[in-house]
Formats: C-alpha cells, structure tokens, sequence
C-alpha cells in the first residue's frame, strides 16, 4: 500500500506541470521595443496591450462587429463628425484607481500629440478635440469624417492608460511598469526574455462576444520569446508551452496528428506579404519590368511547396474578402504566365545581354531587394529570385537583422522590399501604404499621387458604405493596375495549443491571435 | 667580388630550407588518410561545374526530397533536395568550392601579410615594439567579433567576410612568424651573412625567410580549418555569401528551419564542414610533427 502511495506520488510529481494549475506559458518569436502602447508599431506589443489594457470599442473575432469596450455605447453624428462614447462606471486600473472620461481623453491626446511622436497618430483620424462631457461620458469632434475610426480605436494605439503611471514612470513607461485596466496586470518584463502578467481580479467589463467577460479564468500569463522555430514547435509539443501563434508551418501538419496538440486556425483576419517596388528607381519604373515581375512568380507553388499549403495564394493587395475590395479587379490579376512576362519585356525593348540578363537603354535589370534575416522572408525572397532568373532578371538580395532593417527600409537605397502586414480593411491597407505624406515609410515605393491622395481622402471622410467603396476601389484599381507591389501570400493565423485547454478561436487584431485572453481556460 | 664569394660560401653553411618532408609525412597512415581526403574534396570543389548532376541555383517543385539512404530517395536527387527544391550534391560541391575558397584567399592574404610584419618585427629590432603591440591589439578582439563589425560596416557578402577573415588571420601568423625569426636571427650564418655586407634585402629574403617560411606554412594549415570554420559561423548567421550562392555555412542555416523534419539539409553541408576541418586539422599536426626541428631530434 506504502508503495502504490509512493508511486502515486512520483507520478504526480512527473507529470505535474512546472507550473501552477491557472499558468500558461506562451512561447513567441521575437520581443517588442517597448511595452508603450503609442510608441510601437510592432506586434509583440499589440499581443501585450490588449491583454494588459482596454480600448475604447473592441473588434469581435469575426474581424468585421464592433462591440463594446470601455465604452459601453456609443453615438455617431450624422456629418460622421462627432462620436459620443458613454463609459461603462464601474471600469477600473489594476492599482484599483476607478477609471473615467478623464483618462480616456488623455490617453487619446498623448496618442495624438506632436511631442510623443508616435508614428501611429495617424489612426486616431484628424482629431478636432476629445472632451469629457461628465465623468462617463467622451466626446470626440474630428475635422472630417473618418469611416474607419472604431476599427482604428479598437487597435493597441488606442489603449486607455494611465496618465499618473506615465508621468511617474517618464520615459521607463511601458519598460518598468504598465497600469492598465485590462484583463491582466504587469508583473514583470525581462526584455528579450519573457513578459508576466497576472490576473486582474477586478475587471468585469469584457465584451460580450467573450463566453467570459471577467475575470480571466487563468491567473498567470508567462510570454516567454522563443527565437528558434523548432525550440518553439518542441516546446509545444513537449508540453513546456501551453500555446503559441508562431509555429512554423512546416511542422503543423505533424503537430494535427499529435497526441495533446490541437491547432487552431482562421482565415478572417487578413495578414499579407508582398513584396514593393519603389516607382521611381529605373530598374523597376517601368510598368511593364512591374508586370513581368508580376507574372514571372507562381504563387501557387510557392503556397503549396514552401509554405505546405498553410497559405493562400495571394494576387491581389489585400485579401478579396476584405472589406471594400474591388470586384471589378478580381479577372484582371496577374497570375503566373512567365511566356507572357518575356514576351512583354521583350516587346517593350528589354533584351537578354551576353549573361541572360536583360537590359535596356544602359540600365540592367538587376533590381536589389532589402528584406529582414528571417527564414520566412529569406524562402520568399529566394524564390522569387529564382523566378526572376528564369524571365532573366537578376535579383540581388541583400537582408538586415530585425534591429537595423527598419532603419535601411526608410533609405532610398533599394529597389524592391519585402513585407507583411495586418490590416482590417482595404481603407486601412491602402492610408497606410499609398499615401504620399507616408514617404518615405511606410509608403516604401514613393507612390506620390495626387489622385490617389484626393480619393484616400474621400474614403476616408465618405459617410456611406457605398461611397467609401468607390473611393478606395479607384484607389485599388489605380495601384494594381501600376503593379506597385508584387503579392506573394495571404497568411491565416494558426495557434498550436495543448489539449488540456479550451479550444481557442483566433483573434487577428494586428496579428494579435489571442487578443484579450479572457476565453483562454483549462478544461474542467 | 669578394663579398659575392663569401656570400656563397655562407649559403653553403645555412642549413637546407626544405627538406624532404613528404615521404616520411606519407609514412603515417592518418595522415595519409587526411591528405587523400582533403585532395578528394579539393577535386570535387575544382570540378564542381563538371561533375553537378544539376544546376546548384536552380529551384523545383521537389522541395525537401530526402536523401537515396532514406525511404522515397531516388537517384535523380542522390542527397535529396533543400528547402527550395535545388540539388543538395550539386550545392555540396559548389558550396564546398566557395567555402575552400574563402578559407584559402583569406587564409593567403591575411597569412602573407602577418609573416611579413612578423618577420620585419624580427629583422628590425627598432620596429618590434610597435608593430608588435598593434598585433597584441588586434589579437584581443576574437576573430568572429571581428568579422562581425567588419560586416556590419561593408555590408553582408563574400569580400567583407574573405576580408575580415584575412585580417583575424593576421595577429597569429605574424605572432608565430616573429617567435621564429627571432631564433633564426641569432644563428651564426645571419651574422655571417652581416660581416660579408649583404644586403638587408638579400639577408631578409635569402636567409631569414626562407629558413622560416616552412614553420610558417604548417602554422598557416592548422589556421586554415580554424578559419575556415570562423566564415562558415558568419555566413551561418547570415552575414557571409548571398543567395542564391552555396556556401557551406549558409547551407547549414538555411537547413535549420527544416532540421526536426528534414534534417538532412542542415546535416551534409554541417557533416563536409566537419570533415574539412578535421582533415586540415590532422594533416596539420602531422606536418608539424614531421616539420618541427624540435620535435624531429
């Protein structure tokens, strides 16, 4: 009997997790520059922010419903001008100071003003003023209508934060400490490491789309940075990590079939890579080296060879889902046809030199690319090299570590980049990348048009779905029939997770998978 | 006339620089062994174009085929194919080829340079504890650490890490250059050589290199496998060749993504690293131990 006991208790200690019952270990690839909600652009703090603070409106996982955040409802004017947020009055921060309409506007103003020099204060719309009306009650006035405002509020930039933390903390703000009055609360940050977060006992106000709406069923969140992909894939499966978004795509089809993995996967929230090409450069200034370019890449073998099938294809700028797409575009996208690209290079007077690769006028079509020193964007960036080789266009590729790359991506010294990016609309794509005030980033290709801008402009301010359409369709057809970029590949987000939890259903706010963790839970 | 006539018959005094050193080299068996190896893989590198079974750069739908020793191989791909569906022999040997290459142009170029100032630290006691300390200097930082910042600077490619490379050879070789013309210099046909009024250039090049260049040469080979394996690390962490060259160490970390599934796209060019090492490694030793005065007697 002593024995069996013993026994018992071995096993319980082998089996027994490292951690507590109500911990999960998330395992991600690569660490924020801060954890400071109007200061970064990166993903890793969008994940963060979201679990540990509250915006305004929050975005349910159909990527398309606006529900309720802070706010428990809201009004908008009829000149799309003036949106009325009424707060709910029971919200407070985790050092359990109540929150109100005074911290709501100054979390917007410190987003918008000039001195934080935040390079998202474009989200926030042309803000006229935000005022608290009464201690519950924001009024925020715009200068012209903003159609995609409670999408742009419901982003990470939009965090209500504290403005007595941010004072006292000064520039350590979002790198010491954290107070916010989301679902979670800042324990601790070791950069490069691992972000703690513990449960926040008071919160009650998640929106209704959650099946729990507070508090967080789980009482410690350990975001551990990972940045080896097979650590990662073994961690999972080991069970040293409960769940991670970034499992390589080569090992989900062995991960499907493994005992206490389940992967889960949607396809609404747009992620796409592509691949810009700065206009103005001579090698790719001609529109029709662009649309050979274009033709030249099998997208589809790329899908299905280096990516196992896990993507889609992509042919167009953003997904053909995605709200305001442009059906009229849909038959005249450029899909693989390499006879077709030589024979319009050859055409339009670029001809093969000695070496194969073709040249017109003195310039040789040897375009150089800048990308990131990262197995994803080094697969697609070969492949189109190699793709190009064979419509003889010589592709030189040079690729940065993530701390310099941004930095070489605002010069003009390449001709081509590679990128990949969140949206949730075509209007958030197309104000992000083409307008000419984004030069020289994001708007990497100096696609510097008037029009384009008049017509950004109108989508922007338009106050009818329909209206909002016709202007950025123009805008899509403008930019795909120039063939600015070359799409590669629509990514779904995948979360691996271990069994012994609830099955999660993707977010992808910003490539946020898990969003505001309050449906994350152990099964009963 | 004198003088030339002195000169001679001090040259016949200073003891014969080469020696006949392979044939007591080809009598150890594991040298042996190395040298026919290393020569192997030499041929396969030199031969690359020739004996590549497919085009190295050339991309397919085939992506990840293992290996013929593996169940689905097939002789079309002998060591199967990488991540983009290209020949892994046919990368092998080029990827061989650029590595070797790598290794011999900055082993040559920074070797070359070291010995020289070694052996003028050596020759001209005055200039010793200047260009010596500029070697302590650069001795101190580490060969990789080196190359990094060398990168950094010129950007990545083969020329910035063949560079870097060649100047991490330098502190070593001029080190060693130096320890042994200083013994060199105080044998008595130098100062021979002085009293009949040679020149310094016939006495540096005529005595004093050549009685020292055979040291130097082996040490140069055992820096060789280190060297080696220092450019296979930068091109490993992507600073070295670009795509779509082959190289040994970017071939290995390209390998990496795919290492829990298909591991034999990390694990052949990794495997040809280690044997290159090994072989110039022991071959190395072995000519040391054949080589070295000291170890002779």
């Amino acid at each position: 009997m002593k024995k069996i006991l013993m026994t018992t208790a071995a096993l319980a200690l082998v089996s027994a997790p490292a951690l507590a019952a109500g911990e999960i270990t998330v395992v991600r690839a690569i660490d924020a520059n801060n954890y400071d909600p109007h200061k970064s652009t990166a993903q890793a703090n969008a994940e963060i922010m979201f679990m540990l603070g509250d915006t305004l409106v929050s975005l349910a996982p159909d990527m398309k419903t606006i529900e309720s955040g802070i706010a428990k409802e809201w009004e908008v004017s009829d000149d799309g001008l003036t949106y009325t947020f009424r707060l709910h009055d029971n919200v407070q921060f985790c050092d359990g100071k109540k929150l109100t309409a005074d911290d709501v506007v100054y979390s917007i103003e410190r987003w918008i003003d000039p001195e934080t020099n935040s390079p998202v204060a474009w989200r926030a719309g042309e803000v006229e003023s935000v005022t608290a009306i009464d201690p519950f009650t924001v009024e925020y006035k715009l200068k012209s209508p903003f159609s995609e405002l409670l999408y742009q509020l419901a982003q990470s930039f939009g965090t209500i934060i504290d403005k007595d933390t941010v004072e006292a903390l000064g520039p350590d703000f979002g790198v010491a400490g954290f107070n916010g009055t989301g679902p979670f609360c800042w324990v601790e940050w070791t950069p490069r490491d691992k972000m703690i977060m513990d449960k926040h006992e008071a919160y009650t106000w998640g929106a209704p789309f959650h099946k729990n709406t507070g508090p967080a069923s789980l009482d410690r969140i350990t975001w551990q940075i990972v940045p080896e992909e097979n650590t990662r894939t073994v961690a999972v499966m080991t069970g040293q990590s409960e769940v991670s978004p970034y499992i390589p795509v080569i090992a989900l089809k062995q991960l499907e079939s493994a005992p206490g993995v389940e992967v889960v996967r949607s396809d609404l929230a747009p992620y796409t890579y592509y691949i810009g090409f700065k206009i103005d450069k001579e090698t790719v200034s001609d529109p029709v080296v662009r649309r050979a370019i274009n033709l030249a890449v099998d997208q589809e073998a790329m899908a299905e060879d280096l990516f196992f099938g896990e993507v889609e294809p992509a042919y167009s700028y953003v997904t053909q889902d995605a709200l305001d797409w442009n059906h009229d575009l849909d038959d005249t996208l450029l899909k693989y046809d390499p006879e077709a690209a030589k024979k319009m290079l050859d055409e339009a007077g670029w001809v093969p030199g000695d070496d194969g690769v073709r040249a017109k006028g003195g310039v040789r079509l040897s375009p150089l690319i800048y990308t990131f020193a990262e197995s994803t964007y080094g697969k697609q960036v070969e492949a189109v090299q190699s793709y190009l080789r064979e419509i003889g266009i010589d592709l030189q590729i040079e690729s940065f570590d993530a701390t310099v790359v941004w930095g070489k991506l605002a010069t003009q010294e390449f001709d081509m980049y590679t990128m990949g990016y969140p949206y949730v609309s075509s209007g958030d794509a197309l104000n992000l990348y083409f307008r000419s005030e984004n030069i020289p980033t994001p708007n990497r290709m100096n696609w510097n048009d008037e029009k384009t801008d008049e017509l950004l402009d109108a989508g922007a301010a338009a106050t009818d779905d329909a209206e909002r359409a016709k202007n950025y369709g123009e805008v899509l057809k403008m930019v795909h029939d120039a063939a600015a970029w070359l799409p590669l590949y629509h990514d779904p987000m995948v979360i691996v997770q271990s069994t012994d939890l609830e099955t999660i259903t993707p977010h992808n706010l910003y490539g946020a998978g898990l969003y505001k963790g309050l449906d994350l839970k152990f099964k009963e | 006339m004198t003088s030339i006539d002195a000169a001679a018959a001090v040259d016949e005094q200073a003891p014969p620089a080469i020696q006949p050193w392979w044939s007591r080299l080809m009598r150890d068996p594991i040298a042996l062994f190395a040298t026919a190896v290393l020569l192997a893989i030499i041929i396969c590198a030199i031969a690359a174009p020739l004996i590549s079974p497919h085009d190295p750069f050339a991309t397919s739908r085939a992506v990840m085929k293992p290996p013929i020793w593996n169940a689905g191989g097939s002789w079309d791909h002998i060591l199967g194919t990488d991540g983009q569906g290209r020949d892994m022999l046919s990368r092998l040997f080029y990827g061989t080829r650029l590595t070797l290459i790598i290794g011999v142009v900055s082993v040559g170029l920074g070797g070359t340079f070291g010995s020289f100032i070694g052996l003028l630290a050596a020759f001209y006691p005055k200039l010793e504890p200047w260009v010596m300390r500029l070697v302590d200097v650069m001795l101190s930082f580490p060969a990789i650490l080196l190359g990094l910042a060398l990168v950094a600077v010129l950007g990545s490619g083969v020329t910035p890490v063949v560079i870097a490379l060649a100047i991490a050879s330098i502190p070593d070789t001029a080190r060693i250059a130096r320890s042994i013309a200083v013994s060199v210099m105080k044998q008595e046909f130098i100062e021979a050589g002085r009293a009949v009024g040679l020149s310094d250039i016939a006495l540096f090049t005529r005595y004093l290199l050549r009685n020292c260049i055979s040291s130097i040469m082996i040490f140069m080979s055992l820096r060789f496998g280190q060297i080696i394996l220092i450019g296979a690390a930068l091109s490993f962490l992507g600073l070295g060749a670009r795509p779509p060259t082959a190289e040994l160490g970017m071939m290995a970390s390209q390998g990496r993504d795919f290492l829990l599934f298909a591991p034999h796209i990390a694990v052949i060019p990794s495997v040809m690293i280690f044997i290159i090492v090994l072989a110039t490694n022991v071959l190395g030793d072995a000519l040391r131990d054949v080589l070295d005065p000291r170890l002779r007697s």
